[in-house]
């Protein structure tokens, strides 16, 4: 998006009052978004979002801008004012720019652009009448497609360059269901970084909509869920989003580097039961959170987070490793050019232990089955949470005994973590948007299914 | 920016009238650790949203990118975009209200203020944050500011601007005590003015909250009075109004279908949408350029309207309440500066009036444990017991359930206090019978 020469001269210009890092990321994100409303199509949107943002760091310190205006007087501008936050001499200087090779994975096969809009829409109206169809008691769905091709440019000033594209879509399904007086809602949000090949061929919408339909009818009909500490099974998938919030967000070196995490200084310990082990694997091949490169041009790992319940690794960016003695391993995220990048998680999920979902539930005398999480939230400090169960089911004498509405696990992560006493064989990863610091960002979430020996379990059906 | 050039454009390919809206934004801030600054973050940006209609159907486009491609672009899209439109409903672009309440609200005072006055504001506040108690042993404050400029540009020659700044300031603590147990608290404030900052009083009440908590616990399960601190009082609040727009009334999917001039809540309360309100969230128009307007929404628990936008309005043959709002899809229903009318009573008068119950000081998860179409709701709290009409020892990790229908009929009181919430809604706390507390 600019020259080799132009970057060389904004960073020279960054750097000239003692910052020791500087770097310019550029962005440019052609972004759609289609909604349906009861199968009509209420708007379709394209945007482009482009900018650049610079960074300088100096020790322990950061400092941010961004504009829009990527000529050399709109990234001179910002450099140079950037650059007065510190009052030093020149550490750094740059001659020339390398460009680095970055790998070519995740990219599109059938890109979205290229392929015709009206099949994409009569592919959404088909999905929104499938899911009003299904039952008379659905009386509202809507649906909504987004799409991108993101190009992103990075310079900094150990003399590299950097280029990386990212192309996602992803489709919702939200079927409303209602009687007498009673409203509730079921959904899907199937999404990768891939083409269109992924609605045409890896999954169904038609059946994403019916299973977004079922979930609502389901919970139309449950009863209350009752409340105290039970036992609780965790469903595969969406369920990982608990250890995403619980355990994951501490272990970024934005909270860990500060001594602000729960998990800080705890690297070799003991953290969770020892048939836990999980990662964050930003390489998954056309995985949501997935990069050849991480916002800083460092090239995505798998990170081993915890092996059988030892804390092994943390997710770190170059600046919070400053604070850590730690290199950044490939970790690092940001939305767009408006927001400073840091630790963040990619593809996060607890690894496949040996019980079938089968035997877990079997082995189960009573408990609450959290077939399908929705979302929660964590105090990073306490590692506190609370997360609602969007379908729930009581078990009674190792089966399934009724479905359960309205209710919210809650626990500390570091409890939690400790009292899994099952890991299931039947690994599956789902899609999130995950806010942070550097401002919300698709991320997968996964796990088997999973028992927790005792949570407290939130509801409105009275103490059980 | 010559904007008759994506007129002229909306002509030549046939648009029968396009809107555009820009917003500069300017945005200031900092980060502390242990009293140094450790971020600092400066921005200038621009975004030109636009809507068109095009053989009667609305189409949208927005970008960033300013440049000779730029009108191309944005009418190009909306042509192609307004194709795919299937929606029955009516659209919109407005030649204009009447009689527009423009106030000046944009600070000069905060605008001249040198960068290093508010470091030097915000260090200070940062340190007697840290001082207050020797059990803090982190703390960390951030300023933000922003100046936002918002201009609405549309083919019937209509032209509203705006100019706002405001600056948000918080401040969290971590603090440890002799047992090991770890705590934290924040408080969030959003000013026009540093002068009006109190920083004794604000670095007091982060630490009071934090320290307070020691010893929490989970108290028993069952049905308790509670109060609701403003914080708590306004989350809910939020959840409850969505059931006012005529968009989910028209879906069938808001419970309050059909509710017009009846009781929907406690008689105790009186709730106002003021968006000409000189603060911060003041709003003269809304995002369709509709002139807005002080209303009372519920007058001693009877719904006195629905809240609309040009298109919903239509379908109900009544005039737009200047709610429409963007949100990712286009024009939909908010309320911006909403009241409770406070009581009498203040906060330790409630508790007294409580006598045995629980002060919920603040509700998390709200976007999880909330159904805003069924209006149950199951969120992790935490607070204080009311033994005897006094505030009395922490409890946290419990869980406060119910429903906001029955919430906000079970009002029993209404405070005095009130407090400017991040959400523009201004709340005093309230008295509710009944609610389902699980704990122990």
């Amino acid at each position: 998006m600019i020259s080799k020469k132009l970057a060389v001269e904004v960073l020279n210009l960054a750097t000239s009052t003692g910052a020791d890092f500087a770097e310019i990321y550029l962005e440019e994100n052609n972004s759609t978004s289609i909604g349906l409303d009861n199968g009509k199509v209420e708007s379709c949107q394209d945007t482009l979002t482009y900018g650049a943002g610079i960074r300088l760091l100096k020790g322990l310190q950061s400092v941010y801008g961004y504009t829009n205006d990527i000529s050399k007087k709109g990234l001179s501008k910002l450099a140079l004012d950037l650059s007065a936050s510190f009052s030093g001499e020149r550490v750094v200087i740059v001659d020339s720019i390398t460009k680095v090779r970055v790998g070519k994975k995740h990219r599109p096969r059938i890109e979205y652009s290229t392929y015709p809009r009206e099949k994409i829409i009569s592919m959404l109206t088909e999905a929104s009448k499938t899911c009003l169809e299904y039952d008379p008691r659905i009386v509202r769905c809507k649906v909504s497609f987004s799409f991108n091709y993101k190009d992103v440019e990075i310079f900094n000033s150990n003399g590299k360059q950097f280029n990386e594209v990212h192309s996602r879509g992803r489709a919702y399904v939200i079927a409303v269901a209602a009687k007498e007086g009673a409203i509730e809602t079921g959904g899907e949000g199937p999404g990768a970084q891939k083409g269109m090949e992924f609605f045409l061929e890896d999954i169904d919408l038609n059946q994403k909509a019916r299973d977004a339909a079922k979930a609502a009818l389901t919970m139309l009909d449950a009863r209350e869920c009752p409340s105290g500490k039970m036992p609780v099974i965790i469903g595969n998938g969406f369920g990982g989003v608990i250890f995403h919030e619980a355990c994951g967000h501490s272990l970024e070196a934005s909270s860990v580097s500060k001594g602000l995490s729960v998990f800080s200084g705890k690297k070799g310990t003991k953290i969770a039961s020892s048939i836990v082990s999980a990662v964050d694997d930003g390489t998954i091949e056309g995985g949501w959170g997935s990069g050849n490169i991480d916002d800083e041009g460092n090239p995505t790992q798998r990170n081993l987070l915890i092996k059988d319940g030892i804390l092994n690794s943390y997710l770190v960016d170059d600046f919070n490793g400053r604070r850590m003695g730690e290199k950044g391993n490939g970790a690092t995220r940001r939305e767009s050019y408006k927001y400073e990048p840091t630790s963040r998680m990619s593809n996060t999920f607890i690894l496949p232990g040996k019980s079938t979902p089968e035997e877990i539930i079997a082995s189960t005398k009573f408990g609450l089955y959290a077939k399908s999480m929705g979302g929660g939230s964590v105090n990073p400090a306490t590692g506190e949470f609370n997360f609602a169960v969007n379908e729930g089911y009581i078990v009674e004498d190792g089966k399934i005994s009724y479905p359960v509405k309205g209710a919210t696990l809650i626990g500390s992560g570091k409890e939690v973590l400790l009292n899994i006493d099952m890991v299931g064989n039947d690994l599956l990863r789902a899609q999130g948007m995950c806010g942070a610091a550097s401002g919300s960002i698709p991320a997968d979430v996964g796990q088997p299914t999973i028992r927790v020996k005792e949570i407290t379990v939130g509801g409105r059906g009275g103490a059980i | 920016m010559n904007y008759n050039k994506f007129f002229e454009k909306a002509n030549e390919v046939g648009l029968e009238a396009l809107e555009l809206s820009i917003t500069k934004s300017k945005k200031f801030s900092f980060g502390l650790f242990k009293n140094e600054i450790d971020s600092y973050s400066i921005s200038d940006s621009y975004r030109l949203s636009a809507r068109g209609i095009y053989n009667g159907k609305l189409g949208y486009a927005t970008s960033e990118k300013i440049d000779a491609s730029t009108v191309d672009y944005i009418i190009n899209h909306i042509k192609e975009n307004a194709t795919f439109n299937t929606s029955e409903d009516k659209p919109f672009i407005f030649p204009g209200s009447k009689k527009y309440n423009r106030k000046n609200v944009f600070s000069k005072k905060l605008a001249n203020m040198s960068a290093n006055e508010k470091i030097n504001i915000v260090k200070k506040l940062d340190l007697a944050v840290k001082q207050k108690d020797q059990r803090i042993n982190e703390v960390e404050t951030q300023y933000q500011e922003e100046t936002e400029e918002y201009i609405l540009l549309n083919s019937f020659g209509l032209k509203l601007s705006s100019k706002q700044n405001y600056a948000v300031i918080y401040s969290s603590a971590v603090a440890t005590d002799e047992q090991g147990e770890t705590k934290n608290g924040f408080k969030v404030k959003i000013l026009t003015d540093l002068e009006d900052l109190d920083i004794d009083e604000f670095a007091s009440k982060v630490v009071k909250d934090t320290i307070a908590q020691f010893g929490s616990a989970p108290c028993k399960s069952g049905k308790y009075k509670c109060v609701f601190n403003p914080s708590s009082t306004s989350a809910l609040l939020s959840f409850f109004l969505q059931n006012l727009s005529s968009e989910e009334v028209q879906k069938n999917t808001s419970l309050l279908k059909g509710k017009l001039n009846q009781q929907v809540c406690s008689k105790k309360l009186t709730i106002n949408e003021s968006p000409l309100e000189k603060n911060v969230f003041f709003r003269y128009f809304d995002d369709e350029g509709v002139a807005t307007y002080n209303k009372t929404l519920i007058k001693n628990g009877v719904l006195q309207t629905y809240l609309y936008n040009l298109t919903t309005a239509n379908k109900d043959g009544v005039e737009t309440t200047g709610n429409g709002y963007k949100n990712g899809f286009g024009i939909g229903i908010r309320a911006v500066n909403v009241s409770i009318k406070p009581g009498k009573d203040s906060e330790e008068e409630l508790f007294s009036k409580v006598k045995e119950g629980i002060y919920i000081t603040d509700i998390s998860g709200l976007h999880a444990g909330m159904n805003a179409q069924s209006g149950n709701f199951s969120l992790i709290s935490q607070g204080f017991m009311i033994r005897e009409g006094k505030l009395k020892e922490p409890v946290s990790l419990i869980t406060v359930a119910g429903n906001l229908f029955d919430v906000f009929n079970g009002v029993v009181a209404v405070g005095s206090n009130k407090e400017l919430q991040t959400n523009s809604y201004s709340v005093p706390s309230i008295y509710v019978k009944g609610i389902q507390v699980s704990g122990k």
